[in-house]
């Protein structure tokens, strides 16, 4: 049958963070445009001529679900930029306040943004009527990770205690331990996430991808580290600039970042698993293989599961990371330097970058941020231009469905990306 | 009331906080929202019904591109009740920053070709529309969203906490630490709401709630000066979270 000339358009794309379009023209030569249209907010204009301890907290405000890691990645380059030194303790504190809101950004994405899909619902109210027992999941592990980021920031959405220099205040050993109790009453419940999503029978689709994520030799990196690739990428953060380019694009507010040379690369959870997943815990490794997941993949929607086998991993750093601490009152201890540097971390959907030119008073001079979707767009849209061809035969609401969930799958934030 | 009321959400220019925390975050507010029907939010459900009629509109977000303006009047238009969640909408918040600098100024430190931006001057919801109360915070208050949702369900009028950070510190009966620490507090000028969550993790508040009602800015400012700091450093205290049209004006000095 021949088959005419067609155009999907979705518009205000629903359960996703932020605004964008996506524009798909089917037939002969299909070509795939994500529209993002989420308004600038100028984040690197208006931070010109702030002072360096306002940064964490105005940037925190780039993104109410990955607040944490904005606020964390500033504050490293202004820390590093100043020539400011933290204390030991400062940096376990940044690495569970990390990792508990990257978990709890994963559930509320693997719950509430992608799996309504999967039920046949149209969001989560829907699921929380249908499928239960999945949303109490969601609700108990929430609860623990927030209560854990909140108890170290202050607040588990912009947290108040974290600064250049260190922590305000510091959770007492008490707290930290309840915190701990709890996080092994969750275990079944993690474990019961990874099932789940593992099971959801995601669509067996396959583009291969550059994988991009932070690696250190002893652990598995969250917020610092080496910037390594399955293509053979190993530098430092400080030649971030000679590896990576941004780009600006006429249909959307978001920039594109890619390997100098332009080709597109994947960051993230399946990004990470795909690099390191011999650096997990032998359980959580032990369970992939039970759920027949095996890593490297290069099916952009194993990063649901991915994600999940984070969050199973996530609960079991948190508590080393806690049994193996006391934690005490220090002081904060800075000293005003002119300076440029740049930070990256691993945030939930991947790599985050941060630079800034701060001069002598401590006043910001310039700034350069560059988030997880803006490193994967590019290849959202090789992706979805790949699914596009190889269900060219379907309908267009089977077709839309699909671009749906692939987007979903990469947990793309569009706010974030256009900051 | 007998059926259940019916909500909108709406987001404009912000990190999208607010409606991560009325939806994803805290179990007893989705225990609450239960009670009602969100009929169009698009972060939480496919489909929606954008056009109404609402008994609230809930606004997230500021007012930066012209679409949002227009759009914002239709739902008004259809809405029994709009209530602005979170400072970006009730006073400009962290967007807000950038009315500080001259807009293309700003825009072309972030884009060489700034021909596609179509950004204006960033303003609060009540800058455009009549607005029936407002939930502060940032993120927004989760006792005042409550008062919201309860007071539509119970067909009251909204409670809302109106007094500045003092009150809450004072209540909290932590060390004040403008007088004690010689801290620059934004506490006295800014709206309560957050349980003095700043003093009471040793630091001064930096304003995130915005300006309380009848806020003595020009005093603060004054007091900031005799501590030593400096206009930009005063400056930057008044605008962090207050657009130049609020109560913290006459702190805004340059």
């Amino acid at each position: 049958m021949k088959r005419i000339h067609r155009k999907i358009e979705i518009d205000y794309l629903p359960r996703v963070e932020g605004e964008t379009n996506i524009e798909i023209e089917l037939g002969h030569a299909p070509a795939i445009r994500l529209k993002i249209f989420e308004p600038p907010r100028f984040f690197e204009g208006f931070l010109v001529g702030r002072r360096f301890d306002e940064v964490g907290d105005i940037v925190s405000r780039i993104c109410g679900i990955c607040p944490v890691s904005h606020m964390t990645t500033a504050i490293q380059a202004i820390e590093k930029a100043m020539g400011i030194e933290v204390s030991p303790q400062t940096v376990t504190l940044r690495k569970l306040m990390s990792i508990s809101q990257i978990m709890a950004s994963h559930l509320v994405h693997l719950y509430m943004l992608a799996m309504p899909d999967y039920y046949g619902c149209d969001g989560f109210p829907a699921m929380r009527r249908d499928v239960t027992r999945q949303t109490e999941d969601l609700l108990i592990l929430k609860d623990v990770f927030n209560a854990l980021t909140g108890l170290i920031g202050g607040r588990a959405l912009h947290p108040v205690t974290h600064l250049p220099g260190g922590f305000t205040a510091v959770p007492s050993n008490e707290a930290v331990g309840q915190i701990a109790t709890q996080l092994k009453q969750i275990r079944p419940n993690a474990r019961r996430t990874a099932e789940e999503v593992a099971h959801l029978g995601m669509p067996d689709f396959h583009c291969d991808s550059e994988y991009v994520c932070l690696d250190t030799a002893d652990e598995y990196a969250i917020n610092g580290g080496r910037i390594v690739s399955t293509r053979g990428l190993n530098i430092a953060v400080e030649d971030y600039h000679a590896a990576f380019h941004e780009s600006e694009t006429e249909y959307a507010f978001a920039k594109k970042t890619t390997r100098q040379g332009a080709s597109s690369i994947m960051s993230g959870a399946m990004a990470r698993l795909n690099i390191k997943f011999a650096k997990l815990r032998q359980t959580t490794k032990d369970l992939a293989e039970a759920l027949d997941f095996r890593p490297p993949s290069d099916n952009p929607f194993h990063n649901n599961i991915a994600q999940a086998l984070e969050i199973v991993d996530g609960v079991e750093h948190c508590i080393e990371l806690i049994e193996s601490s006391r934690f005490e009152d220090e002081d904060i201890h800075i000293r005003i330097n002119a300076g440029t540097a740049g930070a990256v971390t691993e945030a939930p959907r991947g790599l985050l970058y941060h630079w800034y030119e701060v001069d002598g008073k401590g006043i910001v001079q310039k700034a350069n941020i560059v988030t997880p979707t803006s490193h994967n767009f590019s290849n959202i849209e090789k992706h979805l231009l790949k699914l596009v061809q190889e269900n060219n035969d379907k309908s267009p609401p089977q077709i839309r469905l699909l671009c749906e969930e692939l987007v979903r799958a990469y947990d793309p934030c569009f706010s974030c990306s256009v900051h | 009331m007998n059926e259940q009321p019916k909500i909108g959400v709406f987001k404009y220019s912000c990190c999208a906080g607010c409606e991560f925390q009325l939806i994803y975050f805290q179990k007893h507010v989705i225990d609450m929202f239960e009670k009602t029907q969100i009929t169009y939010c698009r972060m939480l459900q496919s489909g929606g019904h954008p056009e109404g009629p609402f008994d609230v509109a809930l606004i997230e977000g500021a007012i930066t591109e012209q679409w949002q303006a227009d759009q914002l009047n239709r739902v008004r238009a259809v809405s029994r009740y709009l209530i602005p969640i979170g400072s970006c909408a009730v006073c400009g918040g962290v967007p807000a920053i950038k009315n500080t600098t001259e807009e293309q100024e700003i825009e072309k430190r972030v884009y060489t070709d700034t021909s596609l931006v179509h950004s204006m001057k960033t303003g609060a919801i009540n800058d455009y529309v009549k607005i029936d109360g407002a939930v502060k915070g940032c993120p927004m208050g989760v006792r005042d969203l409550s008062e919201l949702v309860i007071s539509l369900l119970l067909d009251k009028r909204p409670e809302f906490v109106n007094c500045s950070v003092c009150v809450e510190c004072k209540l909290a009966a932590n060390i004040c630490v403008l007088v004690a620490y010689n801290e620059p507090c934004m506490g006295p000028v800014t709206n309560a709401g957050c349980g003095a969550l700043c003093p009471g993790h040793h630091r001064a508040c930096y304003g995130c709630w915005g300006p309380m009602e009848d806020a003595n800015a020009w005093a603060l400012a004054g007091q900031f000066r005799l501590m030593g700091l400096t206009n930009d450093d005063i400056h930057r205290k008044f605008t962090e979270f207050g657009q130049p049209t609020t109560q913290w004006k006459a702190g805004q000095i340059k």
